[in-house]
């Protein structure tokens, strides 16, 4: 079993973190955002220096879905004063809104240019296990259910296909005057995705909402992944 | 079901002796299918009242499966539920080649006894490597031997398609569907309730046999979807593999913890399944009958620009609207082209643009056929043939319809390319019923896919479209 899952499962963990989700990622070759944790302060600057100004800081505690509501997440932190100051002023929002939570620590991300937002997901269907999801993010997903699906582990004509398959596929390929998004980029990263998928039978679940799609490349911001129910 | 062997099952799915156990008069209806069987059939019945029917009929009846001579390939048992054990038991000590059960009353009925009973079916079979189908099933058809389970199947050689069916009604339904289509059905295998013997073995035996170049499937859900969606894979690129998926439930439990798992119901995932295996995915058992009509009836299209020829202008609207909903296109013709049919096509209530508004060109005579499709076939911009409506009455003469047909004929043997024929129940050359039945049986005895609308004629071969020119634009 992979060790970041490992460690979660000894804790008595279902879900992993953001960041061990992007850890896991990652260093399965997805082009994730460099999403350090931090327990200090000090080491919130020292990670914050290495990625590179500005950056995002949130709070990271399996038990904590919805950051932003209690003041877990600070946007645009431009210099090193300023990630002390985030790094109380979180800590503190979340010791009042969640006093008792199991709290890691803080995650310093990289602040990555908007991109075209897409969703990539994964889900263990019971019939036929890991499957591989694709959309447009936002409303495309959330209201108009346009997604496609394929049947992990995905062969480079299935990447291909997942994405070209969604109604909204030309708003990827340039319609109405838009940049060409590098679908190339995102066929790579789906396969990358398919490939943890199919190493690790532990994930039942996984998205990657939103990634950006760029006009060259392609990058996973926010990761999770729930764990099965059982060991596989 | 890795523990059975190849051999063994193919023993069992292509019979030369067969006993049928448990038959029960005044029908005897399990015997009485295997009438034209070629090869030696037994009867097993232990109930002295039954006997003398069956003996009536002249077939051989034993008390027991262990007392008759010699091998038996394959039995068909259709005893009641709790007598099914000891036929089982029997013909593991006979060593005979299968098991087709038509015996019902196991898990299905989902009551304790009916669940014991199967376990223990599943134990005994497990153990012995025995190849069993069904139970709760219709068992196997086989055009060549004439092992059959119902009336109306055919005897003879050939074969186009194989069938597998989760539902013994289906099963039947495709079989008598495709065979008023004029096709070929080699195998049909109606696989019950799949307690040792699941499609994926079903479908990886099809998929070797070199007697079945195609094969079409009813499913409502599968023991092992992993296998299965592996196997079905490689089974459509050494043929084509249509499937018909019933039912929309959601089959067991999931947990739904994301975003994904939310969207992704059961149904979304066959579709993708189909679509990622290479499957040809249709929705109902008219579509499943098309589907393989044009598969087997049609030339290979290689692309999507198609010729069509109505009859009037409203049907020249008509015909192109289904055929461009289907993705095809009707793309206008050559200069060339346009300059030959001025020669001779009537423009007055015609036209030769593409869609062909033709009916006062062709009338009910040949030449002008022969024309046309004479310039199509030189027409370098068609490469998904034509599809014609075609006339269901007012062939003047009884050799007019031949003639028509010939030419037909000669344009899919010269161009490569398919000619599906359109008999719109509403057209206007509509003739009546019986007339119309007539011309259709004419016309399929021909080998050619014929359709009652334009919708289902265009769904038809855009679905052989993609299954021929899958992978060619990527």
């Amino acid at each position: 079993m992979n060790d970041i899952i490992a460690a979660a499962r000894a804790r008595g963990r279902s879900q992993l973190t953001e960041v061990e989700a992007k850890q896991l990622l990652g260093a399965g070759g997805v082009p994730v955002a460099d999403t350090r944790l931090a327990t200090t302060a000090e080491e919130a600057v020292s990670a914050a220096d290495s990625i590179g100004y500005p950056v995002v800081m949130k709070i990271v505690s399996p038990e904590i879905a919805h950051k932003s509501d209690i003041g877990g997440v600070v946007l645009g932190v431009e210099n090193a004063t300023s990630v002390s100051a985030a790094f109380a002023k979180i800590t503190d929002a979340v010791a009042k809104a969640a006093p008792n939570a199991d709290v890691d620590g803080i995650a310093v991300q990289a602040m990555v240019p908007q991109g075209t937002e897409v969703i990539v997901g994964g889900t263990t269907d019971p019939q036929f296990g890991p499957v591989m999801m694709f959309g447009l993010g936002g409303v495309f997903v959330e209201i108009l259910e346009d997604v496609s699906f394929r049947i992990v582990p995905l062969e480079q004509r299935d990447a291909h296909d997942l994405i070209r398959e969604i109604k909204g596929f030309p708003l990827l390929d340039g319609a109405r005057g838009q940049e060409k998004a590098d679908v190339a980029a995102l066929e790579q990263l789906v396969l990358k995705v398919s490939a943890v998928m199919e190493d690790n039978p532990d994930i039942a679940e996984l998205d990657l909402n939103p990634v950006f799609a760029y006009t060259d490349g392609a990058i996973a911001v926010d990761a999770h992944i729930v764990l099965s129910s059982e060991v596989a | 079901m890795a523990l059975i062997d190849q051999e063994r099952l193919h023993r069992a799915l292509n019979p030369r002796t067969l006993a049928v156990v448990g038959d029960k008069g005044p029908q005897y209806n399990w015997l009485t299918n295997q009438k034209d069987f070629t090869g030696e059939l037994y009867s097993v019945q232990l109930d002295e009242n039954e006997i003398p029917g069956i003996e009536e009929k002249g077939i051989t009846n034993y008390k027991s499966l262990k007392d008759i001579p010699g091998d038996i390939d394959l039995v068909i048992c259709a005893v009641p539920r709790q007598v099914a054990p000891y036929v089982v038991a029997d013909a593991i000590e006979k060593g005979v080649g299968g098991i087709s059960m038509f015996t019902s009353g196991f898990a299905e009925t989902k009551e304790p006894q009916g669940i014991e009973l199967q376990e223990k079916l599943v134990q005994m079979c497990t153990d012995a490597g025995m190849p069993l189908v069904g139970p709760n099933c219709m068992g196997v058809y086989d055009r060549h031997l004439a092992v059959k389970f119902g009336n109306g199947l055919e005897h003879g050689d050939g074969g186009d398609i194989s069938v597998i069916s989760q539902s013994g009604t289906h099963g039947i339904g495709i079989t008598n569907g495709a065979q008023s289509a004029g096709v070929k059905v080699r195998r049909t295998i109606s696989i019950g309730n799949s307690i040792i013997l699941n499609e994926s073995d079903y479908l990886a035996y099809l998929m070797n046999d070199p007697e079945t170049p195609a094969i079409a499937m009813y499913l409502e859900g599968t023991k092992d979807g992993r296998r299965f969606s592996n196997i079905l894979r490689q089974a459509t690129k050494k043929k084509p593999v249509i499937v018909w998926k019933g039912g929309r439930s959601t089959a067991g439990a999931r947990a739904v913890n994301s975003h994904t798992g939310s969207l992704a119901s059961s149904q979304a995932i066959w579709d993708a399944m189909l679509k990622q295996t290479g499957a040809i995915a249709v929705a109902s058992i008219e579509e499943a009958v098309d589907a393989i009509a044009g598969l087997v009836h049609t030339k290979q299209p290689t692309g999507r620009n198609i010729a069509l020829i109505a009859m009037t202008g409203g049907q020249s609207v008509a015909i192109t609207d289904q055929f461009e909903s289907y993705g095809f296109n009707i793309p206008e013709l050559s200069d060339a082209s346009y300059a030959r049919f001025a020669e001779f096509f009537t423009v007055i209530g015609g036209s030769y643009r593409n869609p062909f508004d033709a009916a006062s060109t062709i009338r009910s005579e040949a030449e002008n056929l022969q024309k046309i499709l004479e310039i199509l076939a030189d027409e370098s911009v068609i490469d998904a043939g034509v599809a014609l409506e075609f006339r269901s009455r007012g062939f003047e003469k009884p050799g007019d319809l031949d003639e028509i047909l010939d030419l037909l004929d000669d344009y899919r043997n010269k161009t490569d390319h398919p000619v599906i024929l359109l008999m719109p129940t509403h057209g206007v050359l509509s003739g009546n019923t019986e007339e119309a039945a007539q011309v259709k049986d004419r016309v399929v005895a021909r080998g050619f896919a014929v359709y009652p609308s334009f919708q289902r004629g265009a769904q038809a071969l855009g679905r052989i479209v993609d299954y021929h020119t899958v992978g060619a634009e990527a």
